[in-house]
């Protein structure tokens, strides 16, 4: 017997791909080596080399560790005809402040998202269209400035407290401090768990409910037990990328004005440092800490995250899934409690409009309805060129995208061999990764040793970084949206092309591609959209070199200089408006022009 | 001469093993059938022959040349899938010109060529059409007019009739088989229908597990099946368990089967021993009313349920000592529920299989 020999699996890797696909994929790899995988072993492994002993000491001191905790967790002071209440919680120092404000979020945001997601896949009530369609617009990125429209809401003098006031309770709330980024946090980012967990409950066979009925289970044990535990992946993976988010979130520490939590930290340390070796190696460790949760995270949730597992998501809710009337109590919840949070949730989207198209916000309400805000920022060379940046980097970056994007996911999809399921895991990554591990990593594998001062240097040039960054970081959208075009392309069309003689490549241009060319389309808008308003690697390195800068950094720049809100949260609303505007423009072609839904946001 | 050959091909997806050994060879010009039950490997044999699998041992040769490692673009085969594979955004003449432009013929001879497989298949005035206009009938033939323009060594259809109605499908059937004699196709032929593969095939390779259990013309398959998956895959048949008293001659052999005693045969050259478990088995066909006068190999027993199939009666026959079994009389007979009956059935249509056999066979 003639032993297909040694180098069968080689032979046939070579068999499977010609050599343009060949070397697109060796491409794609190699483009994640360098820009993810290598820069986050830099992260994890180079400040260990500098770890002493005084290092880890100093986690042990504040600002990293406060004990006993400072400050007070409430004050209430007397006002004469009311009493103040002001929620501020104790500062513990950096890490348990994260920890716990993580935690909390975490567990509020699953409650909120997991109570929301079962409302609309089970109860068909007056306004669950109007309801399903609203709880998109909480999870329109509006960077930074969200933050600062709940800290108008809930903080100092907030909206809250003023109307408590004119109710004449006798007191007034504010949120401050954690306990004000912990409000804000859950508020921005319940959605995420929402989105996730009702996807998972669309999917779940109405039949399983059913059987677990005609056994006699109903209500609330149908729920707990049949309906909820098949959710659970879905609920898990949007618990998870809340922890992350709340993590790696700049926006709602900034607006409460809280120093003590990593992700601050992080940027505070990078933007101050010219250098860098006066970065100092405490905040190298943050970043590896914030990077190991998250791989934990991702290996956790590495089947639900995966191009595989997505194309159930996409094949599955062919059946018609199963809606009840609510009872009393359930009108009750939603009317009273839902609809309530829901439009509390969306006020960082309204709000961004109302500090936008105003003079002045002092009160309760916005005054002075101008467009100032905007002529203001297109006289402003700065934001400008930032824009002109943005749309360059991202433009430049979906180029990659789209390269990337087929190459990793015609492989998954059409190529069984080895490593495959490694590589599904590679490319989808980036979702969960921290943006602020990765520019770290950035800075230290790039920004020193043999490169330093190289075109690729950060410190001198961060722009090419921030593109390939940017390519790395939001090709996980376009990538699924390709895989999901290609579940729907029978690979025996592929198989008719080549058995009359074309070649793989041929058949992916000639055939392949112009069949699922709507789904690139659309995933390349999406990757587009989240480009533009990508933060952590636009801020860290942005702040390098301010004229290189996109826009995200102009917003943040603009928030952190007029600190306090005034003027300058009007001029960074007026460009977020612009965001906003974009984002709308890309998810009414892709619904309605590209029929794609349910892929734009969320996981 | 031969056109296909598979030497020996091994395929394992994982843990489980597709093709086991698998060694046939297509003579030219012949219409072979690889014929089994779903995940016999038919179509991963086909798929080796494309071009789409490379196995992991053994050898694929295609007019003498060694093609195991060549790409399905580089082999003379061409394939009619069974969901066709017609490309939706491309029109029906598109669909056929796409092998001859990447063959680099000139526009008026993939006209021409074109011209000359929409006639032959009767597809004229259909080249502007889109496939999703088209009815499942003629869907069929354009994956079939796609394949056959570009004249390749090798025609390979995978259950081409499994998405057509059942009138259309013998219709079809038989125009695939004119078609196929008229050009002078090598043509491999791939159906889990065993009457299908009987009625077109010059030659059947009969397949379970990976493994080609046995090849021939369909006469054969059916007359001399060499296992019992064989003789029960190809029509119905009846199986009772006996045990061998007595060797009678070289081939025929007395079997007991509780109580009932029969003459039968050992296909394929086996030798059973006496006390032997076998697996006996009977075809409904080959079962009549005996006469009066005949005492050997008789089965008496009370009808049971009485179908009429149309060509055939279908009668069951219970014996009595806790076996029953199906025979097919003609369809004038008139048969009356609880009757007694006797049935006289030729010892060289009672097979005898070994029971440890059988059970291997079965075993999955």
């Amino acid at each position: 017997m003639t032993r297909n020999s040694v180098s069968a699996p080689l032979k046939r890797l070579f068999f499977l791909l010609d050599a343009p696909l060949a070397l697109l994929l060796a491409f794609t790899i190699t483009m994640f080596i360098l820009i993810l995988v290598t820069p986050l072993l830099s992260v994890l492994l180079g400040p260990s080399l500098r770890v002493s002993l005084e290092v880890l000491e100093g986690f042990q001191r504040y600002p990293y560790l406060a004990w006993p905790p400072l400050g007070e967790w409430v004050i209430v002071s007397d006002r004469g005809d009311y009493k103040l209440i002001i929620v501020r919680l104790k500062d513990l120092g950096v890490i348990p402040n994260t920890l716990i404000v993580a935690t909390t979020v975490t567990l509020l945001a699953t409650i909120i998202g997991v109570f929301m997601a079962s409302i609309v896949a089970r109860y068909d009530f007056p306004g669950r269209g109007i309801f399903r369609a609203l709880a998109v617009i909480p999870l329109l990125y509006t960077p930074f400035v969200n933050a600062f429209v709940l800290y108008k809401v809930f903080g100092d003098g907030g909206i809250l407290g003023q109307a408590m006031l004119s109710l004449r309770l006798g007191y007034s709330v504010e949120l401050t401090h954690l306990a004000g980024v912990i409000v804000a946090q859950t508020l921005m980012f319940w959605p995420i768990v929402y989105l996730n967990t009702l996807a998972a409950m669309l999917q779940v066979d109405p039949s399983l409910e059913e059987q677990a009925e005609n056994m006699g289970a109903r209500g609330l044990k149908l729920f707990t037990s049949v309906t909820l535990p098949l959710s659970l992946p879905g609920v898990l993976a949007g618990s998870g990328l809340v922890f992350l988010f709340s993590m790696e979130d700049l926006a709602a520490p900034l607006a409460f004005k809280v120093n003590n939590v990593v992700s601050i930290r992080i940027v505070n340390s990078i933007i101050g440092a010219r250098d860098i070796e006066l970065l100092g190696v405490e905040v190298a460790i943050l970043a590896g800490a914030l990077l190991l949760v998250a791989l934990t995270w991702l290996i956790v949730i590495r089947t639900y995250l995966s191009l595989r597992h997505y194309a159930m998501i996409v094949r599955g809710g062919r059946w018609q899934p199963r809606v009840f009337k609510p009872g009393p109590i359930v009108y009750a919840l939603i009317y009273l409690v839902a609809v309530p949070l829901l439009l509390l949730s969306m006020s960082p989207q309204i709000g961004v409009l109302a500090y936008a198209f105003s003079k002045s916000w002092l009160g309760v309400l916005p005054s002075g309805l101008t467009l100032d805000n905007f002529q203001y920022i297109f006289r402003d060379d700065m934001v400008v060129r930032a824009i002109r940046n943005s749309v360059m980097y991202s433009a430049a970056a979906l180029v990659f995208i789209v390269f990337m994007g087929i190459a990793s996911a015609y492989f998954v999809n059409r190529i069984r061999a080895v490593g495959v399921s490694f590589l599904d895991f590679l490319v989808m990554s980036p979702l969960v990764i921290p943006g602020l591990s990765i520019a770290m990593g950035l800075l230290l594998l790039y920004g020193s040793g043999p490169l330093k001062g190289t075109i690729i240097d950060p410190f001198s040039n961060p722009m090419i970084l921030i593109i390939l960054a940017y390519a790395i970081r939001k090709s996980p959208f376009t990538t699924r949206a390709v895989y999901a075009g290609l579940q729907q392309v029978h690979q025996a069309l592929e198989e008719a092309g080549m058995n009359l003689g074309a070649t793989r490549t041929r058949v992916l241009l000639g055939i392949v591609v112009p069949l699922i060319g709507l789904n690139v389309l659309a995933g390349a808008l999406i990757s587009f959209v989240y480009c533009m308003t990508e933060v952590s690697v636009s801020i860290v390195l942005g702040a390098l070199k301010p004229d290189q800068a996109p826009i995200t950094y102009v917003i943040f720049d603009y928030l952190t200089a007029g600190y306090g809100g005034g003027a300058y949260v009007h001029v960074a609303a007026s460009i977020v408006a612009l965001i906003l505007f974009v984002q709308v423009v890309a998810i009414f072609t892709t619904n309605y022009i590209l029929k794609y839904r349910y892929a734009f946001l969320g996981l | 001469m031969e056109e296909v050959v598979l030497e020996n091909v091994d395929k394992a997806y994982g843990k489980v093993k597709a093709l086991d050994k698998v060694s046939i060879e297509v003579m030219r010009g012949e219409l072979f059938t690889l014929l089994g039950p779903s995940g016999c490997g038919k179509t991963t044999t086909l798929r080796v022959i494309a071009g789409f699998e490379i196995p992991d041992s053994g050898r694929v040769y295609i007019d003498g040349v060694d093609v195991t490692f060549k790409k399905p673009y580089e082999r003379s085969t061409a394939m009619v899938f069974q969901n066709y594979a017609l490309w939706p955004h491309m029109s029906v003449f598109d669909n056929i010109a796409y092998g001859l432009k990447l063959r680099g013929y000139s526009e008026a001879e993939i006209k021409r060529r074109v011209g000359w497989v929409l006639e032959l298949l009767d597809l004229k005035g259909l080249e502007k059409r889109y496939p999703l206009q088209l009815s499942g009938g003629q869907q069929q033939r354009v994956a079939l007019a796609r394949a056959l323009v570009v004249e390749p060594k090798v025609l390979l259809l995978d259950e081409p009739l499994s998405n057509l109605d059942a009138r259309l499908r013998l219709r079809v059937r038989e125009e695939i088989v004119s078609l196929q004699k008229k050009l002078g196709i090598t043509t491999i032929y791939v159906t889990h229908d065993q009457e299908e593969a009987m009625s077109i095939s010059d030659r059947i390779a009969v397949m379970d597990r990976g493994r080609v259990v046995q090849v021939g013309t369909p006469w054969e398959v059916y007359n001399k099946p060499v296992n019992y998956f064989v003789a029960t895959f190809m029509g119905r048949s009846n199986t009772l368990n006996g045990i061998v008293s007595e060797r009678v001659s070289e081939e025929l052999y007395k079997v007991d089967v509780k109580g009932l005693r029969l003459y039968g045969i050992a296909p394929g050259g086996r030798s059973l021993s006496g006390g032997l478990q076998v697996a006996v088995v009977v075809r409904p066909e080959s079962l009549r009313r005996a006469g009066e006068d005949e005492k050997v190999n008789v089965i008496e027993g009370s009808v049971g349920r009485v179908s009429l199939l149309g060509y055939t009666l279908q009668v069951r026959v219970d014996l009595g000592n806790g076996v029953s079994l199906t025979a097919y009389l003609p369809s004038r007979d008139s048969v009356v529920v609880g009757e007694r009956i006797r049935l006289y059935v030729s010892p060289e249509e009672v097979k005898l299989y070994p029971a440890k056999e059988v059970d291997l066979e079965l075993q999955d």
